[in-house]
């Protein structure tokens, strides 16, 4: 008896030494396992870069290139337009976009018509090339789960011109994330060189831009998303590159006369609808109204069509309408207040018909990468047409 | 006009009707966002509103960042 109870003693004792301990091993976690990993401090989300190439061909009154007296010259141009796209987010809260734009254009630059002393073209055939390069900076701080706001900067140099832009908005969702409204603000200030239509620079220029807008977003149904927006601006300033000519009656040619006031209205509504075969059709109408005279319609249909599993195929047609500005001539008085002969502000229509395909796929080192080639055409009623090849590769990490 | 009035009518109703988180699955796919990427927004933009003048409204101010507006 006594032996039996030593030996229930002895486990006992053992029991009460070992448990804890293989207790204490289970419950003994890291404060990381038990709160989560901490955030990185700054981390890189995504990494996207687009190249798009334009060859432009036609024929506009503003342009002097290759024309005689009352014929419009050359707007022949061709553009490379290189663009990347980093986000990054910094902590829970903060996300950076950094996005820096390049065009390279074929045109005579304004510094070429200041070297030569010769009446000739920055539109089209003056062979020099002309370089543009931009750095837009936007923060977005995210205040709750249905509140953001933002600011931004950017910079954008130019030979003969410089572009600074400040701008600030927000967005609030409401009704569990089924409406979302957005407001901004962006002030733009641009700084640029003037010159005669004979080549010769005769000091500077500026123009302000005064931009709000305000945006819906509602989703209708568990397949149907719809957006409205408005927006307003408010330009003044030297509101032409300076350099456009105008033909007068006389035959002989003279300097684009524009107002120094321009405000433009336009208000744009998007339906996006899913479609049973995996795919999606998009809306777009925008309707433009300004105080030059001109008043626009445009309205783009894309189809998007998922081909397999990673495979997306876009189709796009787009047609835009507008009226001429109340000023424009291609047969002006030399006494008159206000003329143009630029062709984008005549009354014209255009169509764009495009195709895109692109490849969206995990990858092992990512969390998804995607590759996109595209082609659009792009043709006027007033002699301008132009050709356009696209290709974007994004890295999201 | 009347049938511009009664889709925005159905439009504004219908948007009345809240779609739970759950039933959002069509609508977080990328096809379905009402807006193109950052990068193709810019490419349309300077494709044309250079050839255009008729520009600005969909978030972005017309004119300006660029001589040829």
């Amino acid at each position: 008896m006594l032996h039996r109870n030593a030996f229930w003693r002895t486990a006992f004792a053992l029991a009460i030494a070992i448990v804890p301990k293989i207790a204490g091993a289970e419950t003994r976690f890291s404060d990381a396992e038990v709160l989560g990993t901490p955030p990185a401090p700054f981390r890189i989300v995504s990494v996207k870069t687009r190249t798009t190439a334009i060859v432009q061909t036609g024929r506009g009154y503003q342009s002097i290139a290759g024309a005689v007296s009352g014929q419009p010259g050359s707007q022949n141009l061709t553009v490379l337009q290189p663009q990347i796209e980093v986000v990054a987010k910094q902590g829970e809260r903060l996300t950076h976009t950094v996005w820096a734009p390049v065009d390279i254009v074929t045109s005579a630059s304004a510094t070429a018509i200041d070297r030569r002393r010769t009446p000739v073209d920055v539109i089209s055939t003056a062979s020099a090339i002309n370089e543009s390069a931009a750095l837009d900076w936007t923060t977005d701080y995210k205040v709750d789960a249905d509140t953001n706001v933002f600011v931004r900067a950017g910079l954008h140099l130019e030979e003969p011109y410089r572009s600074w832009t400040f701008g600030l908005g927000g967005s609030k969702s409401f009704a569990g994330g089924n409406t979302a409204v957005s407001a901004s603000a962006i002030q733009m200030l641009d700084w640029l060189d003037r010159f005669q239509i004979t080549g010769t620079r005769i000091g500077r220029a500026s123009r302000t831009s005064s931009n709000v807008n305000l945006s819906l977003v509602q989703i209708l149904s568990p397949v149907t998303v719809a957006h409205l927006s408005y927006g307003l601006t408010i330009q003044e300033g030297e509101l032409g590159n300076t350099w456009n000519r105008v033909p007068l009656l006389t035959g002989n040619w003279d300097s684009e006369l524009l107002p120094s006031q321009r405000v433009r209205h336009a208000l744009v509504g998007r339906v996006a609808q899913w479609l049973p075969w995996n795919g999606a059709l998009k809306g777009y109408y925008r309707f433009y109204h300004d105080d030059w005279g001109i008043d626009a319609h445009t309205a783009e249909l894309q189809l998007h069509q998922r081909i397999g599993r990673a495979l997306t195929f876009r189709g796009s047609y787009r047609h835009h309408r507008q009226s001429g500005a109340s000023f424009f001539t291609i047969h002006g008085l030399a006494e008159a207040r206000l003329r143009t002969a630029d062709s984008d502000l005549d009354l014209l229509s255009s169509n764009a018909v495009g195709g895109h395909l692109s490849l969206r796929y995990p990858w092992p080192a990512w969390r998804e990468v995607e590759f996109e080639v595209g082609y659009e055409r792009y043709f006027r009623s007033n002699d301008l047409e132009a050709n356009v090849v696209t290709c974007s590769v994004g890295f999201q990490f | 006009m009347k049938r511009a009035a009664l889709a925005l009518a159905w439009c504004t109703l219908s948007g009345c009707a809240t779609t739970a988180q759950n039933q959002r699955a069509r609508l977080a796919d990328p096809m379905m966002s009402v807006t193109d990427d950052h990068l193709e927004t810019y490419r349309k933009q300077k494709l044309y509103t250079t050839r255009e003048g008729a520009a600005g409204g969909d978030g972005v101010p017309a004119g300006g960042g660029c001589g040829c507006q």
